[in-house]
Order: C-alpha cells, then structure tokens, then sequence
C-alpha cells in the first residue's frame, strides 16, 4: 500500500476499497458496520438524541489526543450533555493528497480506541480525497445518535437562581495546547490536551440523580463562553468565585505570558453542570469517582440579578463582570 | 502598557535566559541585564527580561504599609 | 502589636475627603483595575481615570493603513503583537487584511520575527513596532540581531512612543498619575522626581492586586500631607537608575521624532524611529511608503476621554456604533482602552 493518500485513493475504485479495508475497516470493525449503503440499526426503545460536528483541528496531533480521538469525543460528548447514552457514530473523512498512511492509521486507531472506551459502535462511514491545499491535513465529521436516558431533560434553558455551577476538571487546556502547537510562541509547557470522552462521568451523575439542570461541555469558546449561552438561555445571572476556579499552573503560566484569559481557552473534556443546591453534594461525589472528572469543583452559583452576564468575585473581593466572550483569542503584550 | 511576567531564570546560554513561569517555558533575551544566574527572578516583556525581581510581592507591599504610618 | 494598622483597601474605601482624580498611564493597569474590580471599591470622590496607556490606543489610523499597504500593496510578511490585529485602520484591520490574503503573523516578541524571517527568507518581513520605553528595547534588539546577521528582508515599521511628552500634555487632567511600573523599569525615577518639581505627584505601580491597593493607597495618604510627592511602589521591580542597558540602547539606535497620537493629535519629541545608519531595516525608508493620512470619526471623543474630560458613557457613538467587535475610536480598540474596559464591564 502507497505511504501517502492520493487522489486515487478518492476515486471510488481498486484503491478505495484498499483504504477502507486496510485503514478503516480493520480498526473500526464491528457486526453494524457492513459493506452495504447505509448501516441497519435496531432501534432503541424511548426518545434518541442526533448530533453532528465537524473536526477541523490542525495540527491533527497534538500532545494528549489527535483529530481522530477529538472527533469521537467531541459528539458523544454532545450526546452525553443532553442525558443520552452514546449508540452510534458515523464518520466523514476528507483527507488531502498527500496525507501520511501511517497517521491516517493513528488517528483511525485513536477513533477505534476512543469509541470502544464509550462503547460506541461506528457503524457507517465516508472518506474523500481533495486536491493538495483544498484541506489542511485531514477534516472529520461524526455523526451520533445516543439513548435518552429516562425521565432526564437538560438543556442550557434549565439554570434556576439558587444552583450551583460545577466544572468537572482544570480548564483551558486544549486550548493552550492547540495555541503553543499551532503557533511558533518558542514556548514549552507539560500542558497536555484535556481531550476524553465525558459519558462515563455524565453516567455517573445520572446514576445518583436525574434532577441535574445543565450539562454542557466547554469546547470552542471555553468555559466563559458556554456560562455566557446559559446566562442568556435561561436568563440568569452567574456569579463565579475567581479563586476557585481550576487553572493548572503551566496553563496559568502561558496565559500570563500571551495575556489571556483562561476562561476562554477551549477544553474538550470538561463540563459545566448546573445543579439544584441539595444535589451537588451527591454530584460531585459521583463525578469524583470518575477519572475524567476526578477534580470536579464548584466555580459558582446561579443568580437572579445581572441576568445575561457572568460576574466574578475577585481576588480583592469586589465584584466584576467577566468580559463577555469576543473573536479569535489574541496574544497580548499591552 | 506592558503585560510583564515575572519568571525564573533555568539557565543561561550566550546572552539567552531559559525562564520558566509555573512551568511554560522560553527562551528570552538577557543582554540587558548583568550578573543575571540561575534561580534569579526577572521581569518578562516580549521576550526579554527588563528587570531582575529583588523581592517577594508580599514583603514589598506590607514594608510599603509599614512605612505609610 | 498595637492598633491595628488600617490596609490598604482601607485607605481607599473609605476615602471621604474632596474630588481627588487619580490618572493610570498604563493599559495594563486599566484592564488590571477593572479585572479585580477596583473601581467598585471606590468612594463617590475618588476617581481613577484611564490614561492614554495603551500603546495600541494611541497609535494612530494611519500606522494600521500603512501596515495594510506593506502587506497588500507590497507584497511583505507582518509580524505584529496580536494586541493590533483587529484595530481599524481607514479601510481594512489586518485581520481583514489576512482574509484579502495578506500574510499576517503573530509573534510574542520582536526577536521571533527575526528568526522568521532568518527561516524564510523569500519573504520580506516587516514587524510592527508599538509599544513605549519597555517595549522598545525588545524592538531594538531585533533590529541589532538582524543587522549582525546580515539579514536583508527584516525592518520595522515603527510606531513607538515615549511617556514624558504624555505626562507633561495631561498634568492637569489628574492630580495623581499611577506611574507605569514596566515604563520606570527602564526609564528609571529621575523624570518622576522632576515632575514633583513640576508640582505633579505620582506613584509608581506594580501589577498585582496587592500592588495597585497599595499604591493608590500610599497615594491617598501622601496626598493628604498637601505637598507634591513621588512614591516608588515598586522598588522590586524598578531601581532609581532604570535599566542603563537598555536605555543606553534605544540611545544608540533611535532618534526622538514628533509622534501624533490617536485622540491626542501630535506631541512633540514623543516619538522614537530607528537612526539613519539603521535606515535599511527601517519599512518607511526601504519601501519608500508615501505619506499616509488616516481618517478618524469626528464624532469620536477618545481624546477627551483620554484626557479626563468625559467618561466613555459621554460620547454619542459609545455602545452605539462604537463597541469592541466594531471599534471607532482608539479606547475601543485594544481591550485596554477605556472605553472597551467600560464596555466589557458595565451591566
């Protein structure tokens, strides 16, 4: 087999079939997942959840994941927020000519490794080869359709004055790490990506309690950026306590060096969860026992004045309002 | 004006300092400054060191209240 | 121990006595004073205006408009602080420069794009030079590396500027100036000292919430005694004689030059370009740009602002037509502008 994708490789022939069978077929493999149009699915009882996303990061391997890991958390991280227990996932390749075989298989070997861990099957799949420079390296989008679990409804609506807001882990740190890989900084850190597939933690949750009024992951945006959307939705205030909220020591370090402010750096294995006061107790013991959420902590608490904004209680003890979340995170030096 | 990081000095190497702050690190210049050593605290500003830090935050602040009355 | 001693947050929340305006010369002190909430510590009578500390503030429309032409027009690679991305220039920013297909890049220091261009060089890279006395050090050494190696494809489009020419426009606009920390890192206490000649007080301010409470405390009490005064609030980080080095730097490699500032206009002697024998790695001289004349909204009041003469909220065009995403005027632009931190911080 070639050692780069080619435009062949697209072209729905001899060498197609080779990809899907050498790459995807042997890592994905599973009984849905056949050679046949379209995969054929008992359904399950109840409501399901459908969600989509599209995987475009680059560079496509980065220290504690690659695009092939992040494609599948990232949508059963979605199913996970609204209650829903990952079933399936389809993926969509679009690799450019000239893409590595040995990372096509990584990163397939990721997906594989990633879905069994969540105990999704990924059951259908497509894969096209654009010309040198239409694509940066390769772009994925997964598809997924999950369980409702029953008698659960969350949504960023839910947030009542009086709950409390938990996040499940140190944030920022897919971001830094993207941002250091990405640009040319010349800094090092241990910073690794927070990538991981949440299902298990939000399980964990449900387990104890279906009384749970936000589950969220903070991805593009960062925390900040989904507290504000829940702010809005549910027209609430949301006041943080800025000492404890969770920053590695070497996220922190980078920020100060580029002027940045962690609470928009993206995660991709962390969750905001908004629970009524009497449930967080019972939330955070479960979610500790997890270890994607071992560090669960509560950051602060739903208000019923400033609805639409997120107001922190600083260092000196005064309030502020946390800037709302803006464009493209610039470094700074002023 | 000027985001400035305090950072501790790694090594030294040919007018370069390796400083480390909470663990991200960087190359910074360190030809504006003299008798700089490892374990020393500088002041950061794009990438280079301003000023070598002779004090704790804390100390500083509490001798500047001391002195005030 | 005897009676307790009143804390700095103390001093200043309690503050009852007449109109007393204390002026930041630094944006990173505005955006830190906003960060921590100073300002909601504040009694009625005691003010802190944002100065024109920022240097992304003060640079002036037709320093982006010339950038946006090296990049479009002549085809060169900038290398910027992100801090002047999105600021509007006549026509594009360059981020609306980078989506006609200019090349834009950011750097955390000026010694990066030097090692860019060493890297690459088929292109001619040209690095955006803002920023006062603490920046400019940093700027001068690139240009020093470059000139060493021989490199032929770096300059600097300079834009940088120096606080005394401010201090001495907006004297009567405060009667306290919150001195610049990382400034007087460099440039040393003498101008500080001279200015309590001139009957101006000051303090010079670290970053930390601690250090700000205590400055603008130690500010406070001086003030009472009645007498211009100068108080170094942050000798661990500033020494009487500055950084020589670094001052003996900019001497060697930079004339003073007339400087206009966004919403300031033109102050004499407050600006810094490279000397004639550096005039290679200087973008204006190598590129022979034509003179640029930018064009600001007149309905703008960023030098009012500026100058303490209004609040943000005071202008017409303030969260109107003018807000972060779509700035008009230079406080709107860097997010250590008055006006952004107003924006960003008001309910």
């Amino acid at each position: 087999m070639n050692q780069t994708v080619t435009l062949a490789h697209g072209a729905g022939g001899r060498q197609t079939s080779e990809l899907i069978d050498q790459v995807f077929k042997t890592h994905f493999s599973n009984p849905d997942l056949t050679a046949d149009d379209a995969a054929v699915l008992p359904a399950p009882t109840g409501p399901i959840a459908m969600t989509t996303d599209g995987f475009i990061v680059s560079p496509a391997f980065f220290p504690g994941g690659n695009i092939g890991k992040l494609s599948v958390c990232g949508t059963v991280n979605d199913l996970a927020c609204m209650g829903a227990k990952p079933l399936y996932l389809s993926c969509a390749f679009v690799i450019e000519e000239g893409f590595p075989m040995e990372q096509l298989e990584q990163i397939a070997a990721s997906m594989a490794a990633t879905a069994s861990e969540v105990g999704v099957r990924i059951v259908s799949g497509d894969t096209k080869v654009a010309g040198k420079g239409q694509v940066d390296g390769v772009f994925i989008t997964t598809t997924g359709i999950g369980q409702l679990t029953d008698g659960v409804r969350t949504s960023g609506a839910f947030a009542k004055p009086g709950d409390r807001v938990i996040v499940t882990g140190d944030i920022g740190r897919h971001g830094c790490t993207i941002l250091l890989a990405r640009e040319d900084f010349g800094i090092e850190t241990d910073v690794t990506s927070d990538c991981a597939p949440l299902w298990q933690a939000v399980r964990s949750i449900l387990d104890v309690t279906t009384d749970v009024h936000v589950i969220r992951d903070a991805t593009r945006g960062g925390v900040g950026t989904v507290l504000y959307e829940i702010a809005a939705q549910s027209q609430v205030g949301i006041r943080l306590d800025a000492n404890a909220i969770p920053v590695a020591d070497s996220v922190r370090g980078v920020c100060g060096m580029l002027g940045l402010e962690p609470l928009y750096l993206a995660c991709e294995g962390r969750l905001v969860i908004v629970t009524p006061t009497e449930q967080t107790d019972s939330v955070l013991n479960a979610l500790r026992r997890i270890p994607a959420s071992r560090e669960a902590t509560v950051i602060g608490e739903i208000t019923a004045d400033h609805p639409g904004y997120v107001t922190l209680t600083t260092a000196i003890g005064a309030q502020t309002i946390l800037p709302a979340p803006g464009g493209e995170l610039l470094p700074r030096i002023c | 004006m000027c985001v400035g990081l305090p950072a501790r000095i790694v090594t030294m190497n040919q007018g370069m300092a390796l400083v480390d702050a909470g663990g991200a690190r960087r190359e910074v210049s360190a030809q504006l400054l003299d008798d700089l050593e490892p374990g020393d605290y500088v002041m950061v500003h794009a990438g280079i060191a301003i000023a070598k830090i002779t004090e704790e935050n804390s100390d500083e602040t509490d001798r500047m209240m001391e002195d005030l009355f | 121990m005897g009676t307790k001693k009143p804390c700095a947050q103390e001093i200043i929340s309690s503050y009852d006595g007449p109109r007393l305006r204390i002026m930041e010369t630094c944006g990173t002190h505005t955006h830190e004073i906003f960060r921590l909430g100073i300002r909601t510590i504040l009694p009625p009578n005691l003010e802190l205006i944002s100065g024109p500390g920022c240097p992304v503030c003060v640079t002036p429309v037709s320093f982006i408009d010339e950038a946006v032409m090296l990049a479009l027009e002549y085809g060169t690679t900038i290398c910027t602080f992100g801090d002047l991305v999105r600021v509007p220039g006549t026509r594009y920013s360059l981020a609306a420069a980078r989506a006609q297909g200019a090349n834009i890049r950011i750097v955390y220091a000026p010694l990066d794009a030097v090692s860019y261009a060493k890297k690459h060089p088929h292109e001619s890279v040209v690095f955006l030079s803002v920023g006062f006395e603490t920046t400019t050090p940093a700027s001068c050494l690139s240009v020093r590396l470059a000139a060493a190696e021989e490199l032929t494809n770096f300059s600097l489009l300079t834009a940088n500027k120096t606080m005394p020419g401010a201090y001495r426009a907006l004297k009567d606009s405060a009667d306290i100036f919150l001195y610049p920390g990382h400034v007087h890192a460099i440039t040393g206490t003498a101008l500080c000292e001279e200015m309590v000649k001139e009957g101006v007080s000051g303090v010079i301010a670290g970053f930390t919430a601690d250090e700000i409470l205590t400055a603008l405390a130690v500010a406070i009490v001086r003030h009472w005694e009645g007498r211009p005064f100068f108080v170094n609030c942050y000798p661990r980080v500033v020494r009487p004689e500055g950084n020589p080095k670094a001052v003996a730097l900019m001497d060697t490699m930079m004339d003073r030059c007339d400087s206009e500032w966004r919403g300031l206009g033109c102050i004499a002697d407050s600006g810094m370009r490279l000397k004639d024998e550096f005039a290679a790695f200087d973008a204006r001289r190598r590129f022979h740009l034509p003179p640029v004349t930018g064009h600001a909204n007149p309905a703008c009041r960023c030098g009012d602002i500026l100058q303490g003469k209004c609040r943000p909220c005071d202008c017409t065009l303030f969260g109107k037509t003018c807000t972060p995403e779509h700035p008009i005027g230079a406080c709107m632009v860097s997010n250590e502008g008055a006006c952004s931190a107003w924006f960003q911080y008001s309910v």
